[in-house]
């Protein structure tokens, strides 16, 4: 059974010189979980995204999707003049952009979502349920190979680098 | 921490021959034309770096009261601006003199004939015009000087005194900076066609100093990091000055729309005219060129989050809205002056000249202070923490 280190932290300052020291001891940290969003996570645990090119794509799609509906619209479907303005017309843009903002924003959500495999009533798991209140936890995994000198080597470390708690946990989603 | 910058010889030198040839360009501006282009370049350039230094000490006063930690270290670049200021004041002092010939309502006249000059005329005076300007430049001053010293003593005496003071001093400069540069931009740019009007003109001016305000920091920010100062620009303080720019494109884009597109639908003659010369005239490029430049290329560009993090093509992207700029400005009021589309030495030459006094003055007053506020509150956070 596959197992995790839960070290739990107060302070956020404390956590992020907590993951330097770590993994400059060559402890590969899996995880965070915190009640808020923490500068800093990002770069130390080398997390990366593709995301943002997915929403690129989307938003050109969607700026190309709205521009021919309204061009099916008000030029093929129901060419109807007015103002003398051509069919073929220039307000299209406002709704183009706000048509890119909202494809964009949307299909990034639910693509987001099913990566992460959410969806809305899912049973959260988390390792320890405190980190949506105010506890920092940070995540060792796969601690089940680790022979007893390498474990409490790793309970030394977290100790001394600020944890007030340490535990064990088997919930685990950091293959 | 008390480290000022050191002007070398060289760029003195640079910046010298620059005005010489900005001078050079002027006086040979007014000997082969009839004068009325020559003043038109000159305010263009006038108004430019004024909308450049009035763009970054906005910001500057934008920081101060959201707070905001990572770019203490940088307050120093607009604060030095606010020097030229006391320069722009001097040269638009100078413009007076050409004031008949850029102004069509200033000719008594040509208000007599004409009932819109007439009705607009206890606004549009120059008596009226002359103290506007003298006020609004004076507020300018007072406030940013203000700013500016008050942050040299929080360097000498330390606490969180100073901060709190410059925090509402940047709050005053906000309310007046909105209200005052707003009328300055309707005196000297929209009355150049005082038959027509647009709201939006003003929030687009705005936005347009504020834009290439924020690229002229980042700009002076990363050429200062290249020589040796400013250590602490790290990869994430650029990726906050790209963000701004990149912003700002869009915000920039979308007054240039506000104000296009309104006027395209109405369709009231009154209004079009504005547009009649300058998208189907000689200037049609011109009008293309400026969207492109401030909109379309930072916008494509600077998305890239690689992009956004390299100092260098950022550097690339400042110099190409730094030409945007004068696009911009070259398009509100060239085509009111004349309908012949013609950009000729003199235009570049007064341009590079302006640059190097505005070089001059704002590097000279980056060397008589320290470049970084050392007792600033927020200055640990600035220069350690990361910023995403």
């Amino acid at each position: 059974m596959k197992t995790n280190i839960l070290g739990i932290y107060e302070d956020e300052d404390v956590l992020l010189h907590a993951i330097d020291k770590l993994q400059a001891d060559g402890i590969v940290v899996a995880d965070v979980y915190s009640p808020f969003p923490i500068h800093g996570i990002w770069s130390r645990l080398k997390l990366t995204t593709r995301l943002p090119y997915a929403t690129f794509v989307y938003g050109a799609v969607g700026a190309v999707a709205i521009f021919m509906m309204l061009y099916w619209m008000s030029v093929v479907s129901y060419p109807l003049k007015f103002g003398g303005k051509p069919l073929n017309t220039l307000s299209f843009i406002i709704i183009m952009f706000v048509g890119t903002i909202f494809i964009g924003t949307l299909l990034t959500f639910l693509t987001y979502l099913g990566r992460e495999k959410m969806f809305p009533g899912k049973q959260v798991v988390l390792p320890d349920p405190r980190s949506t209140e105010d506890k920092f936890v940070l995540v060792i995994a796969n601690t089940e190979d680790m022979n007893d000198q390498e474990t409490k080597h790793l309970m030394k470390m977290l100790k001394e680098t600020g944890a007030t708690e340490i535990k064990e946990s088997t919930v685990n989603d950091h293959e | 921490m008390d480290k000022k910058v050191q002007l070398s010889g060289k760029f003195k030198l640079i910046m010298l021959v620059m005005i010489v040839l900005g001078v050079i360009s002027v006086i040979a501006g007014f000997v082969t034309d009839n004068g009325t282009r020559t003043w038109a370049n000159l305010l263009l350039n006038n108004y430019y770096f004024l909308s450049i230094a009035m763009g970054a000490l906005f910001w500057m006063a934008i920081q101060a009261v959201t707070q905001s930690g990572w770019s203490a270290a940088y307050l120093r670049i607009p604060q030095a601006m606010s020097n030229y200021l006391i320069v722009s004041f001097v040269l638009f002092a100078l413009m007076f003199l050409g004031v008949h010939d850029l102004y069509h309502w200033t000719h008594a006249d040509a208000v007599a004939q004409d009932p819109l000059l007439q009705h607009k005329a206890p606004y549009l005076n120059l008596p009226f015009f002359a103290l506007r300007f003298v006020v609004f430049f004076g507020l300018w001053i007072f406030l940013t000087y203000r700013i500016k010293s008050l942050s040299l003593r929080e360097d000498k005496v330390g606490g969180v005194a100073y901060f709190s003071k410059i925090e509402f001093s940047s709050k005053v400069f906000i309310f007046v900076f909105a209200f005052s540069f707003s009328l300055f931009s309707i005196d000297w740019l929209m009355s150049l066609d005082p038959h027509w009007y647009s709201t939006i003109y003003v929030v687009k001016k705005f936005i347009s100093a504020f834009f290439h305000g924020v690229a002229a920091i980042a700009a002076i920010a990363i050429i200062l990091r290249k020589l040796g100062y400013l250590p602490m620009l790290t990869k994430e303080h650029i990726a906050n000055f790209s963000r701004y720019i990149f912003a700002l494109s869009i915000i920039w884009a979308y007054m240039w729309l506000s104000q296009y597109l309104l006027i395209w639908y109405a369709n009231i003659p009154e209004e079009t005219i504005y547009y009649v010369p300058r998208e189907m005239g000689e200037y049609k490029t011109m009008f293309y060129t400026e969207l492109l430049v401030n909109w379309a290329f930072p916008f494509l560009f600077l998305m890239w989050n690689r992009v956004a993090k390299n100092e260098n093509l950022v550097l690339f992207a400042v110099l190409v809205l730094i030409v945007g700029q004068w696009v911009e400005l070259y398009m509100s009021i060239m085509p009111s002056i004349e309908l012949k589309h013609a950009i000729s030495l003199i235009e570049v030459g007064t341009f590079i000249g302006f640059t190097g006094l505005f070089g001059l003055v704002t590097g000279y007053s980056l060397s008589k202070m320290p470049l970084i506020p050392k007792n600033h509150p927020y200055l640990l956070e600035s220069t350690t923490e990361e910023h995403f």
